[in-house]
């Protein structure tokens, strides 16, 4: 008769990594863009002055932290244990955050594809989806971001959205 | 059919329903090898009667003393409290909710506390903190509209904190819903029209999501055909106990429907207009469906097309030409709710313009719109909403419905 | 008095289907307060390459899985009772069974000798009873299923478990494992998904909870099964193939006179035939013995067969017809495109003479056995 074998699960950290990397690079992006963009800054100025998230992948994966400090939008590193989060965004799976971070899908759709658990108060979630949207139209190309948010903003003067991108750009990189 | 890239679907509630369906509830309490149940309802719904049906229905499983009909309507976690006590000094095995959506909220708590044995039910708020089946829950919905027999979400306040406390889990879906004709034939058509414009909003909305998929989608056409077939006829006569069956089992349907596939503009401008001016919710959804359908109607035209041949049949559909369907669909709703305000005397209000409380005095005064439109970006069913809404969308949307004109289609932003 | 009866269904399954599905397993796991899953599976059936994508799916979980890969059709409680001994021993707090036919039903019923902590698993049995929810199951269908995966149901050595608690809390439909190697498989996988759904909506009372489960997979059978056959490796096809057969389980739950799964489940006990082909062959003589009898709903299969604009034309009386009409040539297509992999017949599908005998006897243990003969009188060839 057969015997049942034990397997311990492999690692992934070829897409760990990635995750990784784009999480962090997301974060700086927007820690840029609330200094760039006058509509990230508005909805960052609508939230409380403690204000604090978290996106992350589960069930162990990398996270990023976002937090409003003395005015201030920093990005606040990798692990949101150290920190009393508002909301917390936390995708299902590593290669569902890699769907979300490599731009196949979108916040908007990874939500209704029930890849992304929303924990918080709606209202603060729901700025933190659209802070998320904006950011993503900076970041990408037109034809990507398209596929990524719901309605292209053809209504952004195209000074925003290229002075916009060189901006975020630099700023994250040089993470200013 | 379409066919999601990805989706969910979970409705693990068993429906039992019938004219006399409330006659099974000892049946399947055996089942689940539960003898003392708890009964938990509200004052309006034991005046009303409706637990003398449920009691007799119940013969040897019915404990006088372990009914408890003092669920106020806004669920309150003082309230949650002492039906859990209740429960747990009674050694009860089962509860069974009879009423509407607080009724359904406060019953949910109550499960979690003595299943969990839970002195801080904060500690199981929020998505997936509960992690295993509850104690039976049976739903006896007493209105033809929430849906909350079948969903998977409560809201329970705690008034002392100014706290409120959402829980979503799979395993707050109740275990069993009875749907019961006899549970609504007393609905005055007033009520009776809004409810059941609440549920043809479910089952609409479900339809056009962004999270629409083949299974919530079954569940909407088939709640849509019901509904939208003997919502004016029970407007019209109220004890008419097939339609009052086949609103139930619709509103069931819409129920299953929308908290799988979620709701979207109609919801989310209606949940903010309830909250600011203090409209009903039913009231809301009537006035406001039929702009829902056409602010998303160029993303989603081929989806509301497919709602024509349900709500009408085939000689409608039929002389209809393919690319008027979808507009069909509209004006078919806009007809309902006028239909629903002559049955009703000119009280179903069609129009945002029209609602008015017990003094005759508007209740949505033209200047609070920017309020309601503001307030509705704080609302989570704007993400599944096909069309992104933003301030000056909202207001566009509102001002129209408060006149009752339809929406300049032209003016709508697209991407 | 009561012109309707009371009616009433529950489906206990919830359904993850598409793109990364598996991947989701660890979470939804966790949700269930499951960490050390054991998975039950046949190698043979499934393939080794199966087996990884599924473990591949619990990278980066830290979790540690059990795997059990030496299901057969020949297994007993023998099996039961040894697998049962190693999960109370080893505490594996869920079974995912990957695969189709008896590879869950195995998973089934170790369910129940694990959950009731059953001191001797031979004692098993149809009549144990089972008045609560038991450890959670998760199905992760495989090309080859024969729809009753996510049912009620467990056929187990030649028994017929049956509780609402044995369907699975969940099936994961990948669509890296619904491709078939072949249109057979495929193929046979879409009748069977077709015959139950149809049989569910029309051999059993009104129930639009049920039909919106039947309608559905009708749909996907009929708008995927050409694909899929045509191309076994559609992704898209398949996928949909395999969510009808899930739905269509769904359904059959409920259903409680259904002839074409009594012919289809004899084929499959005493020949391992898989269900769809027999269920296939049976299709036209009894979906017209139905229309025959004029009782049953057949009218109302022809919109998800065909659609609103087809549907609306059609005259009401026509319809049942019609949508036998439609049902034929479906078959008939399909019969076309398989060629000789596809059995029309007995005959063609290598039923030897004296298996017949035997066959014929179980069935005349039914009560509707003298009719049951008649129909595999039809199809012998
Ligand atoms: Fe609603």
């Amino acid at each position: 008769m057969s015997i049942v074998k034990d397997i311990p699960s492999a690692k992934k950290p070829f897409k760990r990594a990635y995750v990784g990397i784009f999480l962090w690079f997301t974060g700086r992006a927007i820690q840029a863009a609330a200094k760039v963009d006058k509509e990230v800054k508005k909805e960052f100025d609508n939230l409380p002055d403690d204000f604090t998230f978290s996106l992350g992948c589960l069930p162990n994966g990398p996270s990023m932290v976002i937090g409003k400090r003395n005015g201030a939008v920093k990005y606040l590193g990798g692990n949101p244990g150290q920190h009393k989060v508002h909301v917390r965004l936390a995708i299902k799976s590593v290669d569902a955050a890699f769907l979300i971070l490599s731009f196949q899908e979108s916040t908007a759709l990874a939500t209704t594809r029930n890849r992304l658990i929303t924990d918080g108060e709606v209202p603060y979630a729901l700025a933190v989806i659209r802070i998320l949207d904006i950011v993503e139209v900076y970041l990408l190309p037109k034809i990507i971001a398209g596929l990524a948010v719901k309605r292209y903003p053809k209504q952004w003067s195209a000074g925003r959205k290229l002075g916009g991108r060189i901006g975020i750009y630099t700023r994250t990189i040089l993470g200013i | 059919m379409l066919l999601p890239d990805y989706y969910e679907f979970c409705c693990r509630v068993k429906i039992v329903a019938g004219h006399d369906a409330l006659e099974k509830i000892p049946e399947l309490l055996t089942e689940r090898g539960a003898k003392r149940p708890l009964i938990i309802t509200d004052k309006g719904v034991a005046s009303a009667g409706l637990i003398d049906i449920v009691s007799a229905a119940l013969k040897d499983r019915l404990f006088a003393d372990l009914i408890a009909d003092n669920v106020p309507p806004d669920s309150d976690l003082r309230v949650v409290n002492q039906l859990a006590k209740l429960y747990q000094e009674n050694d009860c095995d089962a509860i069974i909710a009879v009423g509407g959506g607080s009724v359904m909220d406060t019953a949910k708590g109550v499960n979690i506390v003595v299943s969990e044995n839970a002195a801080d039910l904060m500690a199981f708020s929020g998505v997936g903190a509960l992690k295993r089946p509850l104690k039976p829950l049976i739903a006896v919905p007493t209105t033809a509209g929430t849906g909350s027999e079948v969903t998977q979400v409560a809201v329970i306040k705690d008034h002392e904190k100014h706290l409120k406390m959402a829980f979503g889990s799979y395993f707050l879906l109740p275990d069993i819903s009875v749907l019961d004709s006899r549970m609504t034939m007393t609905m005055p058509p007033l009520i009776t029209a809004m409810t059941g414009m609440d549920a043809l909003s479910h089952a609409v909305e479900a339809y056009y999501c962004l999270q629409k998929n083949p299974l919530s989608d079954a569940h909407s056409l088939a709640a849509v055909r019901m509904i939208y077939h003997y919502l004016p006829i029970v407007a019209e006569n109220p004890s008419d106990r097939n339609a009052r069956l086949s609103m139930a089992v619709g509103a069931c349907l819409a129920g299953i429907a929308f908290s799988n596939s979620m709701v979207g503009l109609v919801h989310n401008l209606g949940h903010a207009t309830g909250s600011v001016c203090g409209v009903p919710h039913g009231i809301c959804m009537a006035i406001m469906l039929p702009y829902g359908l056409e602010y998303n109607m160029h993303k989603r035209e081929e989806a509301i097309a497919g709602l024509l041949l349900p709500m009408t049949g085939e000689a409608v559909y039929r002389e209809t030409p393919p690319a008027q369907r979808a507009d069909k669909v509209v004006s078919l709703i806009r007809q309902l709710n006028a239909d629903l305000n002559t049955i009703t005397g000119g009280r179903h209000a069609r129009f945002f313009q029209e609602v008015k409380d017990r003094e005759g005095k508007p209740l949505v005064p033209r200047e609070v719109l920017p309020e309601i439109a503001r307030a509705a970006l704080s609302d989570g069913a704007s993400i599944y909403n096909p069309e992104d809404t933003d301030y000056e969308d909202n207001l566009m949307v509102l001002e129209a419905a408060w006149e009752g004109i339809p929406l300049d289609r032209n003016k709508i932003k697209r991407g | 008095m009561n012109p309707v009866p009371v009616f009433a269904f529950t489906c206990p399954v919830k359904t993850n289907s598409g793109n990364k599905a598996l991947e989701h397993l660890p979470v939804e796991l966790a949700g269930l307060n499951a960490c050390r899953p054991l998975i039950i599976t046949s190698a043979k059936a499934v393939g080794r390459k199966a087996i990884r994508t599924l473990q591949n799916a619990f990278g980066d979980s830290g979790m540690t899985l059990g795997l059990f890969d030496g299901v057969t059709k020949t297994a007993d409680l023998g099996l039961i009772e040894h697998l049962k001994n190693i999960c109370l021993g080893k505490k594996y707090d869920a079974i995912i069974a990957l695969g189709g036919y008896d590879i869950v039903d195995a998973a089934k019923v170790l369910n129940l000798a694990v959950s009731l902590k059953m001191a001797d698993a031979h004692k098993l049995s149809p009549q144990t009873p089972v008045l609560r929810h038991l450890s959670p199951l998760v199905v992760v269908p495989t090309a080859a299923a024969s729809g009753l995966e996510t049912s009620k149901f467990a056929h187990f050595s030649r028994r017929i478990y049956s509780s609402e608690y044995l369907a699975p809390n969940l099936v994961v439909i990948d669509p890296r494992l619904t491709r078939a190697a072949d249109g057979k498989t495929i193929a046979a996988t879409g009748l069977a998904a077709l015959g139950r759904a149809v049989e569910s909506h029309i051999s059993a009372d009104a129930n639009p909870f049920r039909d919106a489960y039947s309608f559905a997979a009708i749909r996907f059978v009929k708008e995927n099964l050409p694909a899929a056959v045509n191309k076994p490796a559609d992704r898209k096809a398949s996928l949909a193939i395999l969510n009808a057969a899930s739905m269509s389980g769904c359904a059959a739950s409920e259903a409680n006179s259904a002839r074409l799964h009594k012919l289809g489940q004899v084929f499959y006990d005493m020949q391992h035939i898989p269900t769809g082909v027999i269920m296939g062959m049976c299709l036209p003589h009894v979906l017209g013995d139905y229309l025959q009898e004029g009782v049953n709903d057949l009218a109302a299969l022809l919109l998800p067969l065909v659609g609103d604009d087809e549907f609306s034309r059609t005259p009401a009386a026509k319809r049942a017809d019609a949508a036998l009409a439609v049902l034929g040539r479906f078959l008939a297509d399909l019969y076309g495109a398989l060629g000789k992999d596809l059995p029309r017949n007995l005959r063609e599908a290598g039923v030897p003479g004296y298996i017949m005998e035997d066959i014929l006897d179980v069935l005349g243990k039914d009560n509707e056995g003298p009719y049951l003969r008649t129909v595999v009188e039809r199809i012998a060839g």
